[in-house]
């Protein structure tokens, strides 16, 4: 018997028709993944099949363990959620009670579908707890959710979701809000309790290399449709759809990347359709490659090879072309002595709290600490690092909206003032930011036009047709047309307004742009247009980025220097080819082996939060390679070698090298 | 830890907002373009009386010097002399103050949790019958002015039906427990304000707990409704609805002195109307500082209790 | 209070607001002020719509000559709280640190006296004028909408725009002005909505306490103050006019929460 059988499923939200004819049915034992961008109606299939959607809903069969859950009523459902289905949460912080302690949240599914007693449910939790590696379970499960990290939280939800052995496991984007190291062992984890429980799994994601590392067979949703499905191979390796084609050929690999010159990504064009009006014929029309007059009657999903089926007309797709290379860049830089922008010993701690006597000491948290940096004309240094890694306070200095304790910041071999109002108009002007989310980085209440049009008012003093007239020139140089000029942000998509902000950003002219993790929030495809757009405008303008991002993909595709940081050191800095390639920082390394692979691969390697030590390496609580009490006691040298790399480690380079070619 | 810290900075706080309340209490009565021995004596003093009021009362005296020995006198408990009654206000205003606390306290024991009650009622079931009878109430319950819901509830219990007394009329030193039916209209009329505003407030704080996602983990575990209210949902509600009660103290304050008018209640708030009649201005601004001091007390105590029921801040 | 008809019940009351306002003295069949001891005390009847109070004078012109002044005072009290409350708000939320600090403990001060106490003080000390009213209750109202734009302010100066105007370097009068104020300014409007049902609410109860109006102005509370005295014998004196408070102050609050509900920016979809 089928674990789960959809058949036919269809959600509406009033007029907006999200799902539309999905049929999924999911063997026991299996783990089937279901991707799709934002947009693409995926969680609304998982909590569908929860039957928790203020939504019509209807399908032809939807069934868990051959019982119709459609005919079943209120008290029905309680009965077979947490105990036949459970769920795992994209957010678990906010998917666990703050006021209950994690033991208590768990033990009470226990004792309601189990009918344990109290103590029984309690002594059960604990073993859940070791059963997903929380460290000392018993002292764990009498913490509030607040106490413990996001991995560790996550892990309570997953120990809550299994605790009665349900059938069917849903997991929406279960890694999705942690840190890649995280990621990994709760990737990990997945994959051993899959393996002792026989569960089912229905697992939703973004991610298309998550996907890979845990699922049997995979489901490709858009715009509400399906539009292939196979076994992970057959989809991830070998896919049938324009749509699956494009968002694997939209991820930035390292291949793609050739000395200094760029490849460009290949974005898929366009945008979702408007649910409201489903267009007739083939939902991926306006957006296809291949698109031609047969797309006009809507394909169905049909079988080309065993268990290997496609919504598309055509049979056999031909290879997409390849992406022209970006022009030839400035050629200066290397050998110009001033850089663009240096830092030099920038730090920025943070006091915490107020000190009272006998009842409390102010906290210190030292964001950043002693970072020297420096990036030339018409280059790109990324900065790369986890959450809390001080990239971003990093970023604010520089930019002048935090004011740094020590260190300066030169701007062309001109010490800028500290905070961006004490700064000269030029300089403000030379320095522009591209934040994070393009969502809260425009104001709702301005247009387009009068966002763009705001910094040549304010540097450039343009008067009203010499600002239309450029206006229009930026907003076709980042690839929107006129009519988004009139337009509130709340009209355009994630995409476009991030461009508004790249205009914006551009309009001032600057010399350097500060980038903010500026394709984070935004879809695969959407993210390759974004990098594509950067890179342009850099060929173009010769302007140099500060770029942080924690996408180490990303970073290799536009990088022309990276700097890892942790916990607000630079562990490592040097050219992609010397941080991406052995010999690197055992942090670095960490990082790259917790990356998701395409191949189903990652091997995780650090677990727990890291938290500032008292004193040597900062990495050393968690690194793999400490060589003992040296790394306690004495900060490794920072100072570059002869190639200009810098790898803060008391182990020598060709032994980090030795260490790291044996597995 | 963090707890004590966080208390322990509400009372520097509130000893920081006592001393500026202080200071607009005096400023309000000595600064203001208004005059206070005009005020006193109204438009009938000849300018010579209002000259000689002046000096008496050491108005001629500069205003921070005026302050500095107000204020002294305040913390040595002297609250000065009543110019209608020629005796010190201090006594009068504590035994008034014990009599309206007694109001306030049985209003807000009973209006308290039945505000909760109707809020978790109206907010699980937004929407539908129960959420719009209840809304609907507070409405009206809230627009209508203390007055006139105090007249109403008299015209109906008190001259057509005669069940309870219309009028608390008592010696100010009574004991107004003594005679639990004259409290019964009184405490209605504030606990019927009361009750429309806090139940809207828990109502909206009910909601927003609805929609969370840890009650959505809640349901999703399948526990049954009243679990997923009573345990879940509640308690996380509950913690910024103490602090609205705290602040809603004010209102109660507030209420009184409408009520106590009303009914003829000895409290305080009778008082400073009577004062306010007879151009009493020492006891006014004795009673003003004194109501004041009460709310932020009140407000201490609410804030002291959310944040020491939080999780968050407890460990 | 998602009552179907209060949209049509919010439109209906501006219109008969607006009535009152502009034409209320001239609808009145009998003057307001003038004594006519021959018809004293009068129940209603088809003449005397509302019933004659003791001097004789009409019940149902001094409730429709009350309209004007009660509304005019509580819009202009509601401007007065709005503009002080959200300056300051801005200010506060904006600058933050020391700024804010001392700004909301002046708030917070201001918010210990309890709303009606305050107004009396204020207004005994100033004299009874109707100005001196709308000055005090603006007073009353300035910390509530401070507070409440200024928790508006700081939710929002977190966010990237207004990162985004500071790293261009722009001064601060340009991000209150352009950036921060349009983003407050459906709140305001529905603050100012409720403002005004209060201010109805507490002149009323001025009124009653007998301060800032005097006899003989036709002030529904002060009609209510003296006819309490006829309470048991002729009822209409109170009944009348505390309805005309009790409706004004629910058609406020209906326009209130018509606004409040518009005031929601259309819903963007969710990404389900």
């Amino acid at each position: 018997m089928t674990t789960l059988e959809i058949d036919g499923l269809s959600v509406a939200y009033g007029a907006v028709r999200a799902v539309r004819d999905v049929s999924i049915s999911i063997a026991p034992g299996e783990a089937y993944g279901l991707i799709g961008e934002s947009g693409s109606g995926k969680t609304t299939v998982a909590y569908a099949v929860m039957r928790h959607l203020q939504a019509d809903i209807t399908a032809r069969r939807l069934a868990l363990r051959g019982e119709d859950l459609l005919a079943m009523d209120d008290r029905a459902l309680a009965r077979i959620r947490g105990r036949h289905v459970a769920m795992v949460y994209q957010d678990p912080m906010s998917a666990l009670n703050p006021m209950l302690r994690v033991g208590e949240q768990v033990a009470e599914v226990l004792r309601r579908h189990r009918k344990l007693s109290a103590a029984a449910a309690w002594a059960r939790c604990v073993t859940l707890f070791e059963q997903v590696h929380l460290p000392d379970p018993a002292r764990i499960a009498r913490r509030y959710p607040h106490q413990l990290s996001g991995g560790q939280q996550q892990r309570v939800v997953i120990a809550m979701a299994i605790a009665c052995e349900p059938d069917l496991l849903i997991m929406d984007e279960p890694t999705t809000g942690l840190d890649v190291t995280t990621e990994a062992v709760i990737l990990e984890l997945i994959r051993e309790l899959r393996a002792s429980m026989g569960a089912s799994v229905l697992f939703i994601s973004h991610n298309l290399a998550v996907v890979a590392n845990v699922c049997d067979r995979v489901g490709v949703l858009y715009a509400g449709k399906l539009v292939e499905q196979g076994t992970t191979q057959q989809v991830l390796h070998a896919p049938r759809h324009p749509y699956t084609i494009g968002l694997l050929a939209a991820i930035p690999r390292p291949e793609l990347r050739v000395g200094s010159a760029h490849t460009r990504l290949r974005a898929i064009p366009g945008a979702l359709p408007d649910l409201r009006q489903v267009p007739p014929g083939c939902i991926f029309r306006d957006r296809c490659a291949y698109a031609f007059d047969a797309c006009a009657v809507a394909p169905t999903l049909t079988e080309a090879e065993s268990g290997h089926a496609s919504a598309c007309h055509l049979r056999d797709i031909p290879p997409l072309p390849p992406e022209p290379a970006v022009a030839a860049r400035m050629a200066t830089a290397d050998t110009q002595v001033t850089p663009r922008l240096a830092v030099s010993g920038l730090s920025k701690w943070f006091r915490e709290g107020v000190s009272i006597p006998f009842v409390a000491r102010a906290r210190t948290t030292r964001a950043v600490t002693e970072v020297t940096l420096d990036i030339p004309a018409g280059k790109t240094l990324a900065v790369v690092g986890e959450s809390g890694s001080g990239k971003s306070t990093l970023a604010r200095c520089v930019a002048g909206l935090l004011t740094p304790g020590h260190g300066r910041v030169l701007l062309d071999g001109r010490p800028l003032a500290n905070a961006v109002n004490h700064r000269r108009r030029a300089d403000q002007q030379a320095i522009q930011f591209i934040f994070q989310n393009p969502e809260s980085a425009l104001n709702p209440h301005h247009t387009v036009a009068e966002i763009i049009a705001r910094p040549l008012r304010l540097y450039a003093r343009t008067d009203g047709t010499t600002t239309r007239a450029r206006v229009a020139e930026l907003l076709d140089a980042v690839k929107l047309g006129e009519r988004h000029a009139g337009r509130y942000p709340r009209e355009l998509s994630g995409g476009e307004k991030q461009r508004v902000c790249i205009a914006r950003a551009f309009a001032a002219s600057p010399s350097l742009v500060i980038c903010d993790e500026p394709t984070s929030a935004l879809d695969i495809s959407v993210q390759a247009a974004i990098l594509n757009e950067l890179v342009d405008l850099q060929a173009r303008y010769g302007t140099s980025y500060l770029f942080i991002s924690h996408d180490l993909a990303v970073v290799q595709h536009v990088a022309d220097r990276v700097a890892v940081m942790y916990q607000g050191r630079v562990v490592e800095y040097g050219t992609p080819d010397q941080v991406f390639a052995s010999p690197n920082h055992p942090y670095t390394e960490a990082l790259l082996a917790a990356v998701p692979r395409l191949d189903g691969t990652s091997r995780p390697r650090l677990d727990g939060p890291g938290a500032a030590p008292e004193s040597g390496c900062v990495f050393h609580p968690r690194c793999l390679r400490k060589l003992g009490e040296v790394c306690e006691t004495t900060l490794p040298s920072d100072a570059p070698d002869d190639t200009a790399h810098v790898l803060a480690c008391h182990i020598p380079q060709r032994d980090l090298r030795d260490l790291q070619r044996t597995p | 830890m963090k707890a004590l810290q966080l208390i322990l900075r509400r009372c520097g706080l509130l000893l920081v907002v006592l001393f500026i309340v202080s200071v607009l209490t005096f400023g309000i009565v000595n600064v203001l373009p208004g005059d206070v021995a005009n005020a006193i004596l109204g438009d009938l003093g000849t300018p010579q009386q209002v000259e000689a009021l002046r000096r008496s009362m050491g108005l001629d005296l500069p205003l921070l010097q005026r302050y500095e020995s107000w204020i002294v006198a305040l913390l040595h408990g002297d609250f000065g002399q009543s110019l209608q009654f020629g005796l010190p206000i201090a006594p009068m205003l504590f035994g008034r103050l014990a009599n309206s606390a007694v109001l306030g306290a049985i209003t807000l024991l009973i209006a308290v949790p039945v505000s909760v009650l109707l809020g978790v009622i109206a907010g699980v079931h937004e929407g539908r019958l129960a959420d719009r009878v209840i809304s609907g109430f507070a409405v009206v319950a809230f627009s209508l002015p203390e007055y006139v819901i105090g007249l109403l509830l008299i015209l109906v219990f008190s001259i057509w039906f005669p069940l309870l007394p219309g009028s608390s009329l008592m010696d100010p030193g009574a004991n107004p427990l003594a005679r639990p039916a004259t409290l019964v209209l009184p405490v209605a009329v504030l606990a019927l304000g009361m009750l429309a505003y806090l139940s809207q407030i828990t109502r909206a704080g009910m909601i927003t707990a609805m929609q969370s996602a840890y009650v959505r983990t809640a349901v999703l575990k399948g526990l049954p409704g009243w679990v997923v209210v009573l345990k879940h949902a509640l308690p996380n509600m509950l913690l910024p609805t103490i602090s609205e009660i705290g602040m809603n103290f004010g209102y109660v304050l507030g209420g009184i002195v409408i009520v106590e008018t009303l009914f003829s209640y000895a409290g305080i708030g009778q008082m400073m109307v009577n004062a306010v009649d007879h151009r009493d201005i020492p006891v006014v601004e004795a009673a003003v500082l004194v109501v004041a001091v009460a709310y932020g007390v009140g407000n201490l105590l609410a804030d002291a209790a959310s944040i020491l029921l939080n999780p968050r801040l407890r460990s | 209070m998602r009552i179907q008809w209060d949209n049509a019940a919010a439109g209906g009351f501006l219109i008969l607001v607006l009535v009152a306002i502009l034409l209320g003295p001239s609808l009145a069949p009998f003057s307001p002020v003038e004594f006519d001891p021959v018809h004293a005390l009068l129940p209603p009847n088809f003449t005397y719509l509302f019933g004659t109070d003791e001097f004789g004078r009409d019940v149902f012109s001094r409730v429709l000559c009350g309209a004007r002044p009660t509304l005019l005072l509580a819009l202009a009290s509601a401007i007065t709280g709005v503009v002080l409350g959200t300056t300051t708000g801005l200010v506060a939320g904006y600058a933050g640190g020391v700024v804010d600090e001392a700004l909301m403990r002046i708030m917070d001060a201001l918010m210990s006296f309890p709303a009606l106490i305050l107004a009396m003080l204020v207004v005994v000390m100033l004299g009874a004028d109707p100005v001196n009213v709308v000055f005090a209750l603006g007073i009353v109202f300035w910390p509530r909408s401070a507070r409440l734009v200024r928790s508006v302010v700081v939710d929002l100066a977190r966010r990237e725009f207004i990162e985004a105007a500071r790293s261009r370097g722009e001064a601060w009068p340009y991000i209150l002005a352009r950036e921060l104020l349009p983003n407050v300014r459906m709140f305001i409007v529905v603050d100012f909505s409720l403002r005004t049902t209060y201010a109805i609410l507490l002149s009323a109860s001025l009124a009653y306490l007998g301060i800032g109006v005097a006899p003989p102005t036709p002030a529904w509370g002060l009609m209510v103050r003296d006819g309490q005295q006829f309470l048991e014998i002729a009822p209409w004196l109170v009944i009348f006019p505390c309805l005309a408070v009790a409706l004004t102050a629910i058609g406020t609050m209906l326009v209130g929460e018509r606004l409040r509900r518009s005031a929601a920016l259309p819903g963007t979809e969710r990404s389900r």
